[in-house]
């Protein structure tokens, strides 16, 4: 048995190397990529440029100095919190429904006691919803919602949402699944309805691991709101895209320090909550 | 007293949970919920959309690209994990202050590399993407140097956070043998956070895929790009086929990643 273990692991160290070097070599030789036409003239140039312009040297109204850019970030930077918010909202809700029937020990009645003969069945069928929902990236979800959806931080939410869904989900019924089983199954034997020991036995016991990871999550989605925005999704990523297009470079440096504040606060938040319920 | 704050201690999380479900209810709020929010149309749309998944299509041409496009995906995410585990080998051993000797040394060094960490990976790696596509244009390093700066981040914090949890003992064994500060990291610090570092870089590889998908926004090729390009010209079953190909590339690779983990932890 110790020697198969070693045996995967490094056969998977190897085709992990391999899979490097291949990964370098196609990139090379297949797309033609070169290093040293990256450092040519011309880029270097545009380099500069773009640089300088972010700086905003050579320009006359650099949008740092300008009232009216300060309080149109910042008005973008609520958007952004609040479609984070509301992202995080709707992922939580639609795991917690779902997530008592998906964890293992309840679909194989070990952790209640009571064997359901669909509950194989929609044990397989949530997973396979999770699976789904957050193999799709975030960006990809945003693409197809806002063919839906007019722009605004709604379809950002959604889309947001729907990726964290299946995250979460999986977390949460990972954290179930480690529950001790013996309170449970002590309020099972004493007649509790599923409800009942929804309420009384896994809440109380779940409630500080879900807490944390939905803060974490929260952290993640706050990250990536700005790239649900690229596609029209509302909030500082939507902004970014329009200045980009139109070459307002000092603008892009003020939404990304609002983004970074909003990253760092978010992080601050999220790091106090958890050491909180600690 | 001590009851009190006992019963305040357990009510902490019922606090929290309510502030929090303040907050989302506060957040609905903000969004006019009318017939406005839906294009005309929109709702036929989903229902091709939603019909579409049914159909994929599995044409041999579609099929092809799709492969090529996986591949490429799959190079860029390899390709960036490789120098952004490069990336947090240096910066990990500089911010975990192994290396330093002295406390005020170690005051000094750690807090700067962390913030430069954290710099890296407060930036989404989208966003770096824009950023080096708008300084050195279209190429692939773009997409790899973009992936490689946030991971590296996240990966380097983590190792960082690693080596500081090393127990001290094995360590000051070594020293006391004579090991010089290098011979205590190859020797006494790296064996010992090798396991979990490597299967939390597997796990972070399960997402460079994803990420180095959705690169494809900025104009960079794979399995995105071509998502991109289906949903432009309105055919959503090949929407829909390489979804299913970026769904199964990235099962794959968390299959893997987690038996790997399973044999490493034990």
């Amino acid at each position: 048995m110790k020697k198969r273990k070693l045996n995967f692991v490094t056969a998977s160290v190897y085709a992990l190397i391999l899979l490097a070097a291949g990964s370098w070599l196609s990139i090379f030789t297949v797309e033609n990529a070169n290093l040293s036409t990256l450092f040519s003239q011309s880029n270097l140039m545009y380099a500069s440029k773009f640089f300088n312009g972010l700086f905003g040297i050579g320009e006359e109204n650099p949008a740092f100095f300008n009232a009216e850019s300060w309080g149109n970030a910042w008005a973008l930077t609520m958007e952004t919190l609040v479609m984070s918010i509301m992202a995080t909202g709707f992922a939580t809700i639609c795991a917690l429904l779902t997530v008592v029937p998906a964890a293992r020990n309840v679909a194989d009645g070990s952790l209640t006691l009571v064997k359901k003969w669909h509950g194989r069945i929609s044990f397989g069928f949530i997973r396979g919803g999770y699976i789904f929902s957050r193999a799709v990236p975030e960006l990809v979800w945003a693409m197809i919602i806002i063919f839906i959806f007019k722009p605004g931080i709604l379809p950002g939410a959604i889309a947001l949402a729907l990726h964290n869904f299946g995250i979460l989900g999986k977390l949460c019924a990972e954290v179930i699944e480690d529950l001790d089983s013996r309170p449970i199954r002590n309020l099972a034997s004493s007649g509790a309805g599923r409800v009942q020991i929804l309420l009384y036995g896994v809440l109380p016991a779940a409630l500080p691991r879900f807490l944390t990871y939905i803060l974490y999550r929260w952290e993640v989605i706050m990250r990536t709101t700005i790239v649900v925005g690229f596609v029209g999704a509302g909030g500082l990523g939507q902004q970014f895209k329009l200045s980009m297009s139109f070459f307002h470079y000092t603008d892009i440096t003020l939404l990304l320090f609002f983004y970074l504040i909003l990253v760092f606060a978010a992080d601050f938040i999220s790091e106090k909550a958890r050491y909180f319920i600690k | 007293m001590e009851r009190n704050w006992m019963s305040f201690e357990l009510h902490k999380r019922k606090i929290l949970s309510l502030i929090l479900g303040l907050a989302f209810a506060a957040s609905l709020f903000s969004v006019e919920w009318n017939s406005e929010l839906i294009h005309n149309g929109g709702l036929t749309t989903a229902k091709q959309i939603g019909l579409a998944f049914f159909t994929p299509d599995l044409s041999g041409e579609i099929l092809i690209l799709a492969l090529e496009s996986s591949w490429t995906t799959l190079s860029y995410a390899a390709a960036g994990m490789s120098l952004a585990l490069i990336i947090a080998f240096f910066f990990g051993v500089a911010a975990s202050g192994v290396m330093v000797s002295g406390e005020k040394n170690k005051r000094l060094i750690k807090p700067f590399f962390r913030s430069q960490l954290g710099f890296m990976r407060a930036i989404h790696e989208l966003v770096w993407a824009w950023l080096f596509v708008a300084s050195i244009g279209l190429s692939p390093f773009a997409a790899i140097f973009a992936l490689a700066i946030p991971y590296g981040g996240i990966l380097g914090r983590i190792f960082a956070d690693m080596l500081e949890d090393v127990p001290q003992e094995p360590i000051r064994a070594l020293e006391a043998a004579g090991a010089s500060k290098l011979q205590a990291l190859w020797y006494g610090y790296l064996p010992m956070v090798r396991a979990s570092i490597t299967s939390y870089a597997m796990y972070r590889f399960e997402c460079a895929v994803r990420s180095s998908a959705i690169m494809s926004f900025v104009g960079i090729g794979g399995l995105g790009y071509q998502i991109q390009l289906s949903l432009d010209d309105l055919h959503y079953d090949e929407v829909w086929t390489f979804v299913f190909f970026l769904i199964i590339l990235v099962i794959l690779i968390d299959a893997w990643s987690n038996q790997l983990r399973k044999r490493l932890i034990q």
